[in-house]
Protein backbone atom coordinates (compact mmCIF):
# COMPACT_ATOMS: atom_id res chain seq x y z
CA UNK A 1 0.00 0.00 0.00
CA UNK A 2 1.81 3.44 -1.20
CA UNK A 3 2.34 6.02 1.63
CA UNK A 4 0.33 8.88 2.05
CA UNK A 5 1.61 12.39 2.30
CA UNK A 6 -0.78 13.64 5.08
CA UNK A 7 1.32 13.58 8.37
CA UNK A 8 0.77 10.98 10.79
CA UNK A 9 0.16 14.36 13.19
CA UNK A 10 -2.92 15.25 10.90
CA UNK A 11 -3.86 11.37 10.82
CA UNK A 12 -4.21 11.58 15.01
CA UNK A 13 -5.94 15.22 14.85
CA UNK A 14 -8.48 13.64 13.18
CA UNK A 15 -9.52 10.99 15.26
CA UNK A 16 -9.34 12.76 18.67
CA UNK A 17 -11.18 15.53 16.90
CA UNK A 18 -8.75 18.07 17.11
CA UNK A 19 -9.26 19.66 13.36
CA UNK A 20 -11.62 22.06 12.58
CA UNK A 21 -14.73 21.49 10.22
CA UNK A 22 -13.09 22.42 7.32
CA UNK A 23 -10.03 20.42 8.11
CA UNK A 24 -11.90 17.59 9.04
CA UNK A 25 -14.14 17.83 5.68
CA UNK A 26 -10.68 17.95 3.80
CA UNK A 27 -9.90 15.55 5.30
CA UNK A 28 -12.72 12.69 5.22
CA UNK A 29 -12.86 13.38 1.54
CA UNK A 30 -8.98 12.32 1.37
CA UNK A 31 -9.87 9.04 3.00
CA UNK A 32 -12.59 8.23 -0.02
CA UNK A 33 -9.54 7.83 -2.18
CA UNK A 34 -6.50 7.06 0.33
CA UNK A 35 -6.74 3.18 1.66
CA UNK A 36 -3.40 4.06 3.79
CA UNK A 37 -4.91 6.30 5.41
CA UNK A 38 -8.14 4.90 6.41
CA UNK A 39 -5.98 1.85 7.94
CA UNK A 40 -4.24 4.36 9.81
CA UNK A 41 -7.76 5.57 10.92
CA UNK A 42 -8.94 2.27 11.72
CA UNK A 43 -5.92 1.23 13.78
CA UNK A 44 -6.01 4.81 16.28
CA UNK A 45 -9.61 3.79 16.49
CA UNK A 46 -9.01 0.94 17.38
CA UNK A 47 -6.08 1.45 19.86
CA UNK A 48 -8.16 4.41 21.59
CA UNK A 49 -11.17 2.00 22.29
CA UNK A 50 -8.90 -0.77 24.04
CA UNK A 51 -7.13 1.89 26.30
CA UNK A 52 -10.54 3.39 26.77
CA UNK A 53 -12.75 0.20 27.81
CA UNK A 54 -9.21 -0.42 29.97
CA UNK A 55 -9.04 2.72 31.80
CA UNK A 56 -13.09 3.00 32.28
CA UNK A 57 -12.58 -0.72 34.30
CA UNK A 58 -10.40 0.72 36.83
CA UNK A 59 -12.32 3.99 38.15
CA UNK A 60 -15.87 3.28 37.44
CA UNK A 61 -18.52 5.77 38.89
CA UNK A 62 -20.05 3.06 41.40
CA UNK A 63 -16.45 3.24 43.40
CA UNK A 64 -15.98 6.68 44.26
CA UNK A 65 -14.87 6.97 48.16
CA UNK A 66 -17.61 8.17 50.77
CA UNK A 67 -17.17 10.42 53.57
CA UNK A 68 -14.85 12.36 51.57
CA UNK A 69 -16.04 15.59 53.08
CA UNK A 70 -16.41 13.58 56.80
CA UNK A 71 -12.77 13.49 56.57
CA UNK A 72 -11.90 16.72 55.15
CA UNK A 73 -13.17 18.49 58.04
CA UNK A 74 -11.63 16.36 60.40
CA UNK A 75 -8.14 17.07 58.75
CA UNK A 76 -8.45 20.35 58.78
CA UNK A 77 -10.22 20.53 62.09
CA UNK A 78 -6.72 18.62 63.35
CA UNK A 79 -4.43 19.94 61.45
CA UNK A 80 -4.29 23.60 62.60
CA UNK A 81 -3.15 26.54 60.03
CA UNK A 82 0.85 26.86 61.14
CA UNK A 83 1.41 30.69 61.94
CA UNK A 84 4.05 32.19 59.29
CA UNK A 85 7.50 32.31 60.58
CA UNK A 86 9.65 35.41 61.49
CA UNK A 87 11.11 34.71 58.57
CA UNK A 88 8.33 34.47 56.08
CA UNK A 89 6.83 37.05 57.24
CA UNK A 90 9.82 39.16 56.74
CA UNK A 91 10.01 37.71 53.33
CA UNK A 92 6.39 38.52 52.29
CA UNK A 93 7.20 42.33 53.70
CA UNK A 94 10.07 42.41 51.57
CA UNK A 95 8.30 41.65 48.07
CA UNK A 96 5.26 43.67 48.87
CA UNK A 97 7.27 46.99 49.74
CA UNK A 98 9.06 46.00 46.61
CA UNK A 99 5.87 46.38 45.03
CA UNK A 100 4.66 49.57 46.84
CA UNK A 101 8.48 51.70 45.94
CA UNK A 102 7.43 50.75 42.18
CA UNK A 103 4.42 53.45 42.81
CA UNK A 104 4.91 55.66 45.37
CA UNK A 105 7.63 58.64 46.74
CA UNK A 106 10.69 57.25 48.04
CA UNK A 107 10.51 59.31 51.11
CA UNK A 108 7.05 58.46 52.12
CA UNK A 109 7.78 54.90 51.52
CA UNK A 110 10.59 54.85 53.53
CA UNK A 111 9.18 56.10 56.57
CA UNK A 112 6.26 53.80 55.84
CA UNK A 113 9.23 50.92 55.60
CA UNK A 114 10.60 51.58 58.87
CA UNK A 115 7.11 51.45 60.46
CA UNK A 116 5.80 48.24 59.11
CA UNK A 117 9.15 46.41 59.70
CA UNK A 118 8.84 47.30 63.69
CA UNK A 119 5.06 46.03 63.43
CA UNK A 120 6.18 42.70 61.21
CA UNK A 121 8.68 41.76 63.84
CA UNK A 122 6.96 43.10 66.99
CA UNK A 123 2.86 41.78 66.23
CA UNK A 124 2.79 40.18 62.91
CA UNK A 125 2.19 40.68 59.32
CA UNK A 126 -0.19 43.79 59.24
CA UNK A 127 -1.57 42.98 55.45
CA UNK A 128 -2.77 39.64 56.73
CA UNK A 129 -6.45 39.71 56.66
CA UNK A 130 -7.22 36.46 57.90
CA UNK A 131 -6.70 36.00 61.90
CA UNK A 132 -6.25 33.05 63.61
CA UNK A 133 -9.55 33.71 65.97
CA UNK A 134 -11.43 33.25 62.68
CA UNK A 135 -9.73 30.34 60.78
CA UNK A 136 -9.87 28.39 64.57
CA UNK A 137 -13.85 29.34 64.13
CA UNK A 138 -13.75 27.80 60.92
CA UNK A 139 -12.36 25.11 61.85
CA UNK A 140 -14.20 24.18 64.57
CA UNK A 141 -17.55 24.72 62.62
CA UNK A 142 -15.80 21.96 60.24
CA UNK A 143 -15.22 20.02 62.55
CA UNK A 144 -18.76 19.61 64.26
CA UNK A 145 -20.30 19.73 60.07
CA UNK A 146 -18.02 16.35 60.12
CA UNK A 147 -19.43 15.01 63.22
CA UNK A 148 -23.30 15.75 61.74
CA UNK A 149 -22.26 14.41 58.35
CA UNK A 150 -20.93 11.01 60.27
CA UNK A 151 -24.10 10.97 62.30
CA UNK A 152 -26.00 11.35 59.36
CA UNK A 153 -24.35 8.54 56.89
CA UNK A 154 -24.65 6.02 60.55
CA UNK A 155 -29.04 7.03 60.25
CA UNK A 156 -28.91 6.69 56.62
CA UNK A 157 -27.10 3.64 56.59
CA UNK A 158 -28.74 2.12 59.49
CA UNK A 159 -31.85 2.73 57.21
CA UNK A 160 -31.23 1.24 54.15
CA UNK A 161 -28.77 -1.44 55.11
CA UNK A 162 -30.13 -3.33 58.61
CA UNK A 163 -28.59 -6.07 58.13
CA UNK A 164 -24.94 -4.44 58.18
CA UNK A 165 -25.19 -3.63 62.70
CA UNK A 166 -21.48 -4.17 62.58
CA UNK A 167 -20.11 -1.73 60.20
CA UNK A 168 -23.36 1.00 62.32
CA UNK A 169 -21.60 0.05 65.65
CA UNK A 170 -18.22 0.85 64.31
CA UNK A 171 -19.52 4.04 62.95
CA UNK A 172 -21.17 5.17 65.65
CA UNK A 173 -18.48 4.55 68.43
CA UNK A 174 -16.29 6.60 65.96
CA UNK A 175 -18.89 9.24 66.75
CA UNK A 176 -18.96 8.83 70.05
CA UNK A 177 -15.14 9.73 69.69
CA UNK A 178 -15.49 12.85 67.95
CA UNK A 179 -18.61 14.01 69.33
CA UNK A 180 -16.86 13.71 72.78
CA UNK A 181 -18.58 16.37 74.84
CA UNK A 182 -21.48 17.51 72.68
CA UNK A 183 -25.23 16.50 72.04
CA UNK A 184 -23.98 14.44 68.84
CA UNK A 185 -22.10 11.92 71.32
CA UNK A 186 -25.64 11.71 73.38
CA UNK A 187 -27.48 10.62 70.42
CA UNK A 188 -24.67 8.23 69.23
CA UNK A 189 -24.85 6.74 72.46
CA UNK A 190 -28.31 6.34 72.43
CA UNK A 191 -28.27 4.87 68.55
CA UNK A 192 -25.70 2.34 69.95
CA UNK A 193 -27.76 1.16 72.67
CA UNK A 194 -30.59 0.52 70.18
CA UNK A 195 -28.91 -1.39 67.95
CA UNK A 196 -26.72 -3.50 70.50
CA UNK A 197 -30.20 -4.49 71.95
CA UNK A 198 -30.95 -5.85 68.46
CA UNK A 199 -27.86 -7.75 68.07
CA UNK B 1 -27.24 25.42 46.36
CA UNK B 2 -27.95 26.44 43.32
CA UNK B 3 -26.51 24.54 40.42
CA UNK B 4 -26.35 27.18 37.67
CA UNK B 5 -24.37 28.75 40.39
CA UNK B 6 -20.83 28.92 38.76
CA UNK B 7 -17.26 27.72 40.05
CA UNK B 8 -16.05 30.99 40.47
CA UNK B 9 -18.92 32.52 42.28
CA UNK B 10 -18.73 29.77 44.68
CA UNK B 11 -15.49 30.50 45.39
CA UNK B 12 -16.38 34.60 45.94
CA UNK B 13 -19.19 33.11 48.42
CA UNK B 14 -16.29 30.95 49.92
CA UNK B 15 -14.14 33.79 50.86
CA UNK B 16 -16.85 35.78 52.39
CA UNK B 17 -17.28 33.35 54.53
CA UNK B 18 -20.34 30.77 53.12
CA UNK B 19 -18.74 27.42 54.09
CA UNK B 20 -21.55 26.00 52.13
CA UNK B 21 -19.93 27.09 48.79
CA UNK B 22 -16.63 24.92 49.67
CA UNK B 23 -19.10 21.65 49.54
CA UNK B 24 -20.67 22.90 46.85
CA UNK B 25 -17.02 22.77 45.01
CA UNK B 26 -16.40 19.71 46.08
CA UNK B 27 -19.38 17.87 45.61
CA UNK B 28 -18.89 18.83 42.04
CA UNK B 29 -15.02 17.98 41.48
CA UNK B 30 -14.41 15.67 43.83
CA UNK B 31 -15.74 12.32 41.46
CA UNK B 32 -13.42 13.78 38.67
CA UNK B 33 -10.76 14.46 40.70
CA UNK B 34 -10.46 11.02 42.50
CA UNK B 35 -11.02 8.78 38.69
CA UNK B 36 -8.03 11.16 37.37
CA UNK B 37 -5.90 9.95 40.35
CA UNK B 38 -7.30 6.95 39.88
CA UNK B 39 -5.80 6.60 36.92
CA UNK B 40 -2.33 8.04 37.40
CA UNK B 41 -1.72 5.98 40.59
CA UNK B 42 -3.75 2.96 40.28
CA UNK B 43 -4.34 2.72 43.34
CA UNK B 44 -7.53 3.38 45.09
CA UNK B 45 -6.29 4.14 49.14
CA UNK B 46 -3.27 5.78 47.70
CA UNK B 47 -5.86 7.64 44.94
CA UNK B 48 -8.30 8.79 48.32
CA UNK B 49 -5.39 9.64 49.90
CA UNK B 50 -4.04 12.14 47.09
CA UNK B 51 -7.97 13.43 46.37
CA UNK B 52 -8.38 14.24 50.29
CA UNK B 53 -5.24 16.43 49.92
CA UNK B 54 -6.32 18.04 47.08
CA UNK B 55 -8.97 19.41 48.56
CA UNK B 56 -7.04 20.06 51.54
CA UNK B 57 -4.81 21.82 50.42
CA UNK B 58 -7.61 23.99 48.20
CA UNK B 59 -9.28 24.92 51.10
CA UNK B 60 -6.22 26.29 52.67
CA UNK B 61 -5.05 27.98 49.58
CA UNK B 62 -8.59 29.22 48.52
CA UNK B 63 -8.74 32.42 50.41
CA UNK B 64 -5.53 33.80 48.53
CA UNK B 65 -6.13 32.22 45.68
CA UNK B 66 -6.66 35.11 42.50
CA UNK B 67 -8.39 33.12 39.84
CA UNK B 68 -6.17 33.76 36.33
CA UNK B 69 -7.34 30.22 35.45
CA UNK B 70 -10.84 28.57 35.83
CA UNK B 71 -11.17 26.72 39.17
CA UNK B 72 -11.18 23.36 37.89
CA UNK B 73 -8.09 23.78 35.88
CA UNK B 74 -6.52 25.14 39.62
CA UNK B 75 -7.75 22.39 41.03
CA UNK B 76 -6.41 19.64 38.46
CA UNK B 77 -2.86 21.40 38.61
CA UNK B 78 -2.49 20.51 42.72
CA UNK B 79 -3.77 16.82 41.48
CA UNK B 80 -1.27 16.82 38.67
CA UNK B 81 1.56 18.55 41.12
CA UNK B 82 0.49 15.67 43.72
CA UNK B 83 0.88 13.03 41.17
CA UNK B 84 3.75 13.88 39.61
CA UNK B 85 5.72 13.82 43.72
CA UNK B 86 3.93 10.58 43.99
CA UNK B 87 5.26 8.98 41.03
CA UNK B 88 8.47 10.56 42.40
CA UNK B 89 8.15 9.26 45.66
CA UNK B 90 7.74 5.72 44.78
CA UNK B 91 10.90 3.74 43.60
CA UNK B 92 9.07 0.99 42.03
CA UNK B 93 6.93 1.12 39.19
CA UNK B 94 3.46 1.80 40.24
CA UNK B 95 1.08 -1.13 40.59
CA UNK B 96 -2.44 -1.34 40.49
CA UNK B 97 -3.88 -2.73 43.40
CA UNK B 98 -7.25 -2.93 44.88
CA UNK B 99 -6.50 -3.28 48.53
CA UNK B 100 -9.94 -2.36 50.32
CA UNK B 101 -12.86 -5.24 50.35
CA UNK B 102 -15.86 -2.57 49.78
CA UNK B 103 -14.18 -1.95 47.06
CA UNK B 104 -13.58 -5.18 45.38
CA UNK B 105 -17.25 -5.71 46.48
CA UNK B 106 -18.57 -3.22 44.91
CA UNK B 107 -16.69 -3.55 41.58
CA UNK B 108 -18.27 -6.84 41.62
CA UNK B 109 -21.72 -5.92 41.53
CA UNK B 110 -21.01 -3.46 39.05
CA UNK B 111 -19.80 -6.33 36.75
CA UNK B 112 -22.56 -8.46 35.33
CA UNK B 113 -22.74 -11.42 37.55
CA UNK B 114 -24.13 -13.61 35.16
CA UNK B 115 -21.86 -13.31 32.69
CA UNK B 116 -18.80 -16.30 32.22
CA UNK B 117 -16.43 -15.75 34.66
CA UNK B 118 -13.48 -17.16 32.18
CA UNK B 119 -14.53 -14.63 30.28
CA UNK B 120 -14.35 -12.29 33.40
CA UNK B 121 -10.73 -13.26 33.75
CA UNK B 122 -9.91 -12.75 29.87
CA UNK B 123 -11.23 -8.80 30.26
CA UNK B 124 -9.52 -8.00 33.27
CA UNK B 125 -5.70 -9.95 32.00
CA UNK B 126 -6.65 -7.80 28.78
CA UNK B 127 -7.23 -4.88 30.45
CA UNK B 128 -4.28 -5.54 32.97
CA UNK B 129 -2.19 -5.66 29.66
CA UNK B 130 -3.61 -2.15 28.13
CA UNK B 131 -3.05 -0.30 31.78
CA UNK B 132 0.26 -1.39 31.47
CA UNK B 133 0.64 -0.15 28.30
CA UNK B 134 -0.61 2.94 29.15
CA UNK B 135 2.08 3.71 32.30
CA UNK B 136 4.58 2.84 29.61
CA UNK B 137 4.00 6.27 28.40
CA UNK B 138 6.62 9.18 30.06
CA UNK B 139 4.98 10.69 32.86
CA UNK B 140 3.98 14.21 30.67
CA UNK B 141 2.82 12.00 28.07
CA UNK B 142 0.55 10.47 30.23
CA UNK B 143 -1.15 13.25 32.69
CA UNK B 144 -1.72 14.70 28.97
CA UNK B 145 -3.45 12.16 27.40
CA UNK B 146 -5.41 11.51 30.39
CA UNK B 147 -6.64 15.12 30.85
CA UNK B 148 -7.84 15.40 27.31
CA UNK B 149 -9.26 11.90 27.08
CA UNK B 150 -11.03 11.31 30.65
CA UNK B 151 -11.32 14.33 32.00
CA UNK B 152 -12.57 16.62 28.65
CA UNK B 153 -9.98 19.52 29.12
CA UNK B 154 -9.13 21.02 25.94
CA UNK B 155 -5.51 21.32 24.87
CA UNK B 156 -5.30 25.19 26.15
CA UNK B 157 -6.57 23.85 29.47
CA UNK B 158 -4.39 21.15 29.58
CA UNK B 159 -1.66 23.95 29.20
CA UNK B 160 -2.42 25.92 32.40
CA UNK B 161 -3.26 22.74 34.46
CA UNK B 162 0.71 22.02 33.30
CA UNK B 163 2.42 24.97 32.87
CA UNK B 164 3.35 24.03 29.26
CA UNK B 165 2.50 25.86 26.26
CA UNK B 166 -0.32 24.86 23.64
CA UNK B 167 2.09 23.37 20.74
CA UNK B 168 4.28 20.99 23.40
CA UNK B 169 0.93 19.71 25.01
CA UNK B 170 -0.02 18.36 21.23
CA UNK B 171 3.26 17.02 20.61
CA UNK B 172 2.72 15.24 24.16
CA UNK B 173 -0.31 13.81 23.14
CA UNK B 174 0.59 12.26 19.53
CA UNK B 175 3.58 10.95 21.01
CA UNK B 176 1.33 9.34 23.44
CA UNK B 177 -1.21 7.80 20.75
CA UNK B 178 1.70 6.84 18.42
CA UNK B 179 3.69 5.58 21.43
CA UNK B 180 0.06 3.20 22.60
CA UNK B 181 -0.09 2.22 18.67
CA UNK B 182 3.34 0.91 18.58
CA UNK B 183 2.79 -1.40 21.85
CA UNK B 184 -0.65 -2.27 21.68
CA UNK B 185 -1.02 -2.96 17.80
CA UNK B 186 1.57 -5.92 17.58
CA UNK B 187 -0.49 -7.36 20.34
CA UNK B 188 -3.83 -7.56 19.06
CA UNK B 189 -2.39 -8.84 15.50
CA UNK B 190 -0.68 -11.75 17.51
CA UNK B 191 -3.56 -12.58 19.39
CA UNK B 192 -2.18 -11.56 22.50
CA UNK B 193 -5.28 -9.09 23.51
Amino acid sequence: MPKCKISEAHVIDYVIGELDHTEAAEFRYHLTTCNHCIRHVNVLKHVLQLVDSAEAEIAPQAIVPTNLESKLYRRLAEEPIQKPSVHSRFTDFIARLGLILQIQKPAVVGLLAVVAIAITLLIGNPFDNETTESVDARIEQYHHQGIQRSMEDVIRNKHLRPSDEWNTVSQLNRVKDQAKGTDWAVLANEHLKGVNSKL
Amino acid sequence: MDKMIDDEMLVTQFKSGIQKAFDELMKRYERRIFSYLLRSVRNYEDAEELTLEVFFKAYRALGSWEPKAKFSTWLYTIASNLSIDYHRSKSRHPVFIYEDENVIEKRLVANDISSNPEKQLEDQERGEIIRAAVDKLSAKQKEVFMLTRYEGLQIKEVAETLGMAEGTVKIHLHRAIKKLQTILQPLWENNEI
